[in-house]
């Protein structure tokens, strides 16, 4: 078969228009798929034009945030969370490309390390660390390093413990030095705990520890007492104590809000809590607000929980413009003016040492002279089975 | 052609919407209550251990049972408050009828979660109530303090406004006619009432309970705010699993228990009930 140049260049004419009307589609289809993706997508190296944190609430300080803003012409977008164990759902499931920066404390940030759910810091460029109390400083504060590397992946914030804040006039200063006066018949129907089960289970954990004389054994796993590892005998008679104690309980408060009506009605007595409803009612106290007393125990004497909250990066972050940013935020969150104005708000104690610009009275309330006590309290930690755990309080709440 | 496209296209797009926002999360449900979790990971081998321990752990049960005690409790008492209050405004509302009945949906303009917050603060220590009774120099109502009731009452006053408007527009559309006529051939009002507008408007009052019953099955937070130690309820604990617990494959099962129980319960109740004696009217004509 011959083929003539003409009808060669007929058959081409269509098919070269053809070609034409298909580029012409494509290119507009690809233009306009680049157009709707090009927020999205930004070369690494681009300046970013917003900065998306996951983290508690309290700690979003408008006026320091406005000014992070503005310095680093950025939007900072914050979704907040309630619990550890909410935010590493979160990360988990995909949450490393939707946030850059998140809240953590305790053992957690170790575990989200392990994960690789957050990235390694660089401490040089963060120099308001420094600043630290000498407890929170790397050496004696290993939470935040990974002991392979020696890397760093999280900045140290504010700290506190789940000590219990109670009413002076109501509740003898000798009793409520143990956790025994959380189940104390004397005081039924004027208590209250908060509905957290990780710490309800770890505090009264570690009384019944103290009770079978198992705390300062040996542990099954070799390590030193953690309230939050506990073998099944240990959780069974916590289960025990946790449903003796309902009936003494008013409730298990929420929020700090409805604790701190329920102290100051003088609905109830005493409550565990993290000392900000403390902080509150002592303030209100000083005003001339409320009449009644109240005063916080740290630690009880079989021992207390404590925590640490900490800035981690997450590791969707990549070397560059964004992690520029995100060392600059906790910087500039960490510097002693704005860690004071934090302090207020959240009614937290800080980690850094602020005591030069604050009174007598607010390092007395800030626990500023106490900070080595940190040293002292178990971390807020991952129970070592949630499903067990699990179980336990869910018995407790149909009992 | 046009007469073909109208059902397709009108009944088309419910069903997709139900298939992709309701079937679909329910089956992927489904399959997650067959997986369990570790430690906050999800497991994914097929067993029936979440099942096994719904049915075996007595504290699931005691959750399901105060539960269904509660939203029968609440769903009764709503019915009760709500027919007098819907028949009032039928009778005696006058040309205000639709602002009364506008009115019921007011507390709607604000969310759930302001509600129960405005609630605690009315029952609480320091609310309203107890506040004036503090005042007057009685003691506080306990009964009324993060308990059962509390949550109860919480339940109804989230609740309540939908039964009346369900009722309400069941009476609008019945023919009034009805009742003259039976009170013209001798029937006391009362007998007019039971033998008469009861039944021709049972299948409203049926949904009416219904819309009240399901949600208060699953309630998570008039018990969490309002409900104090005894008072947790099983949507609560559900919820809880998919919260701080993490145990998201157990939470997933209860989510099939509870609705296999509600679908049981329509079943129940439909197989009761003569639908045609219930004033409904969507079997047409035939």
């Amino acid at each position: 078969m011959t083929k003539s140049p003409c009808s060669s260049l007929d058959a081409a004419v269509p098919s070269a228009t053809s070609l034409d009307r298909r580029s012409v589609l494509k290119t507009i289809a690809a233009g306009a798929a680049t157009a709707v993706a090009m927020p999205y997508i930004r070369p690494a190296s681009a300046a970013p034009t917003q900065l998306r944190a996951l983290m508690w609430e309290v700690y979003a300080v408008p006026e320091i945030v406005a000014a992070f803003e503005e310095k680093h012409k950025i939007k900072f977008a914050p979704t907040f969370f309630d619990g550890n164990s909410e935010a590493y759902n979160k990360l988990r499931v995909g949450g490393t490309k939707d946030f850059d920066l998140v809240q953590a404390d305790g053992f957690w940030p170790g575990l989200y390390f392990r994960e690789k759910l957050i990235r390694a810091i660089d401490y040089a460029k963060i120099p308001n660390t420094a600043n630290v109390f000498p407890v929170f400083k790397p050496d004696r504060f290993k939470l935040l390093t990974d002991q392979t590397t020696g890397a760093h992946f999280g900045v140290t914030w504010c700290w506190g413990s789940y000590g219990t804040t109670y009413n002076v006039a109501e509740v003898p200063k000798e009793k409520v030095q143990s956790i025994e006066v959380l189940f104390d018949p004397a005081f039924a129907g004027r208590l209250a705990t908060s509905a957290r089960f990780e710490e309800n289970i770890a505090l009264t954990g570690i009384l019944v520890c103290t009770r079978m004389g198992t705390k300062d054994k040996p542990r099954p796993d070799g390590k030193p007492f953690n309230p939050y590892v506990l073998t099944d005998e240990e959780l069974a008679e916590v289960e025990k104590l946790l449903i003796q104690q309902k009936p003494l309980l008013l409730t298990r408060y929420n929020d700090n809000n409805t604790l701190q009506q329920l102290l100051e009605s003088g609905a109830i007595v005493a409550a565990p809590e993290f000392a900000q409803t403390y902080r509150v009612l002592v303030q209100k106290k000083a005003k001339g607000e409320i009449q009644a007393d109240f005063a916080h125990q740290l630690t009880p004497k079989e021992g207390g929980l404590g925590w640490v909250d900490t800035w981690l990066v997450t590791s969707g972050v990549a070397d560059g413009p964004t992690l520029d940013i995100c060392h600059d935020f906790m910087n500039t969150f960490l510097a002693a003016p704005n860690m004071k104005k934090i302090a207020e708000v959240a009614g937290a104690s800080t980690t850094i040492d602020i005591r030069s610009i604050s009174t007598p009275e607010e390092q007395k309330l800030f626990l500023m002279d106490r900070t080595e006590e940190l040293s002292t309290l178990y971390q807020f930690d991952q129970p070592s089975s949630t499903e067990k755990w699990e179980r336990v309080w869910s018995r407790m709440q149909a009992a | 052609m046009k007469g073909r496209a109208a059902p397709a296209l009108f009944l088309g797009i419910p069903t997709v919407f139900l298939v992709a926002l309701f079937v679909l999360p329910l089956l992927s449900m489904l399959v997650l209550s067959v997986w369990r979790t570790e430690n906050y990971h999800i497991i994914r081998d097929f067993n029936l251990h979440n099942y096994y321990v719904l049915a075996t752990e007595g504290a699931y049960m005691t959750f399901l049972v105060r539960s269904l005690t509660m939203a029968t409790a609440v769903s009764v008492i709503c019915t009760l408050i709500a027919w007098p209050v819907a028949y009032g405004i039928m009778l005696y509302g006058g040309r205000y009828k639709l602002l009364f009945t506008l009115a019921f949906a007011v507390p709607f303009l604000t969310g759930e979660v302001l509600r129960i917050i405005a609630l605690q603060g009315l029952l609480g220590p320091v609310g309203l109530l107890n506040g004036v009774l503090m005042a007057l120099g009685a003691a506080p109502l306990r009964v009324i303090m993060y308990t059962n009731v509390a949550s109860a009452i919480g339940l109804v006053y989230l609740y309540l406004p939908i039964v009346v408007t369900v009722i309400y527009l069941s009476l609008l559309n019945f023919d009034q006619r009805l009742i003259d006529a039976a009170t013209i051939f001798g029937a006391s009002p009362a007998r007019a009432f039971f033998e008469v507008t009861w039944p021709l408007n049972l299948f409203g009052t049926l949904i009416g309970f219904a819309l009240c019953f399901i949600p208060c099955l699953s309630a998570t937070l008039a018990p969490r705010f309002l409900g104090g130690p005894n008072g947790t309820l099983y949507g609560m604990a559900m919820a809880q699993q998919f919260g701080e617990s993490g145990t998201w494959a157990l939470g997933a099962a209860m989510g099939v228990v509870l609705f296999a129980v509600s679908v049981l319960l329509v079943v129940i109740v439909a197989k009761t009930l003569d639908l045609r004696r219930t004033g409904f009217t969507g079997f047409g004509r035939g």
